[in-house]
């Protein structure tokens, strides 16, 4: 199961998009500034914006979904359980795992930002397609979201996971990392690897590096971990 | 036509020739098709089509009825060219501008504000759509009458809490009533001719008055 992007060029106006690379099995990490192509690379992996040269090429890839960057454009249902069967999903499962439990009855756009981001995502992982597409999955949510964010992607045990995010406080395991920056995508490789060469990595993993350390992942407990290991 | 309060008046007065009879609408077309950049100003078939096919079942089930069916669909269909073509045309603050010139600053500029607002989310609706367009394919919903009501259930509250958002918003920002803006228009030759011709309808539409008489029927 693989995602390859070939010679991919989009242009809007003065910008132009350029990607090239492919995607495997497991979590991928896609982190750049503001601005820089990233929502424009996911629509592409999503097949709602067609390049102008290049292909996006998807193999054994049989289900893909994208969660988009603003939440609220996912809702087309009146009341939060409906918006969940709208995913194939039944609600009590899902509002469960999004801390929703007795909100189905309530208007989705009653929910907090952050309230409906735990609910698409939790709907976007409970479909569990070969390929999923998050968008700025961790923006809106408060570090403990976050982190229950993260949790469900970790938990994800198969398929490809791309992840399109500026977040540098708090990140899942990921196994390989990406960069946009000005519309170009670059490949840094495989955790764990390819944390020494990322650009924009938060600052604890930049700290741990300073100080002679090596973590396995991207996640601030493994820079903590790998903090301690030199420090005995 | 450069000047909004001349293409506001066309529009206005064939508008009205339009609807008081079927002459009054073929010759408000020969107006719009010797007048107007025509197509160019037709929104994409995605939105024009489903409009004109609405207007159509009406007409359809009008002549099945007994009623002026062929009529109805020609006098609506260039209300609505016209209106494509006053909506291409109208760049932000125009109607504002043409209010408060015609009205004052208090009356005028509300009423221009509430036009203004309008206009703004005839295009918020458009990409409200196309939100609801992109999440249904994302999860795998078909486009049917099924997913229609509460897509349209869902847009209707949208745009009801988007206004009283708006209106918070104006209140925040101290807003009580009117306002002061000098506006100023660019005329063209062209269009005062093509403002005088547009009387041309008008006075046509007046002549058949055995149409006018079926309208009040």
């Amino acid at each position: 199961m693989r995602v390859d992007l070939e010679g991919l060029v989009f242009a809007r106006g003065p910008f132009t998009l350029r990607g090239s690379g492919t995607f495997g099995e497991g979590v991928h990490l896609v982190s750049g500034p503001v601005g820089g192509g990233k929502s424009t690379l996911a629509l592409l992996l999503a097949g709602l914006l067609r390049p102008e040269s290049g292909a996006v090429r998807r193999h054994g890839v049989s289900s893909a979904l994208l969660l988009l960057q603003f939440p609220e454009h996912h809702i087309t249902c009146p009341t939060v359980a409906g918006e969940v069967r709208s995913w194939g999903l039944a609600p009590e499962d899902v509002l469960l795992r999004a801390d929703l439990l007795g909100r189905g009855d309530d208007d989705p756009f009653h929910l907090s930002r952050g309230e409906l981001r735990r609910l698409t995502l939790a709907c976007a992982v409970m479909q569990n397609p070969d390929l999923l597409v998050l968008d700025e999955p961790f923006s809106s949510l408060d570090c403990v979201a976050k982190g229950e964010a993260c949790w469900m992607i970790e938990e994800r045990g198969a398929g490809i996971t791309i992840i399109f995010s500026h977040e540098r406080a708090v990140l899942p395991r990921v196994d390989a990392i990406w960069e946009m920056e000005d519309g170009v995508l670059t490949a840094r490789g495989s955790v764990p690897d390819a944390i020494p060469s990322w650009r924009h990595a938060p600052p604890y993993l930049r700290y741990a590096l300073r100080e002679g350390a090596r973590p396995e992942n991207i996640r601030l407990s493994d820079a903590r971990e790998a903090l301690c290991r030199i420090r005995g | 036509m450069q000047d909004p309060r001349l293409r506001l008046f066309a529009a206005a007065v064939l508008s009205l020739a339009a609807f008081a009879s079927t002459a009054g609408a073929v010759a408000a077309l020969v107006w719009w098709l010797l007048v107007t950049p025509r197509t160019k100003v037709l929104p994409r078939p995605g939105v024009f089509l489903p409009l004109i096919a609405m207007i159509a079942v009406t007409a359809a089930l009008s002549a099945w009825g007994g009623g002026a069916g062929l009529s109805y669909f020609i006098r609506m269909t260039v209300i609505l060219l016209l209106a494509a073509w006053v909506y291409a045309g109208t760049e932000e603050g125009e109607m504002l501008a043409v209010a408060v010139w015609a009205l004052g600053d208090r009356v005028g500029f509300e009423i221009g504000l509430i036009a203004e607002m309008g206009l703004t989310g005839l295009a918020v609706i458009r990409q409200d759509i196309e939100h609801m367009r992109v999440a249904m394919a994302l999860k795998g919903i078909r486009p049917g009458v099924r997913s229609i009501v509460p897509l349209a259930a869902n847009l209707i509250v949208t745009e009801i809490r988007r206004s009283d958002e708006i209106a918070r918003l104006l209140v925040v920002r101290g807003y009580t009533i009117g306002g002061r803006i000098c506006p100023l228009f660019r005329t063209e030759p062209g269009d005062v001719l093509a403002s005088i011709m547009a009387l041309i309808p008008v006075l046509l539409s007046t002549l058949p008055l055995r149409d006018v008489f079926i309208l009040l029927g």
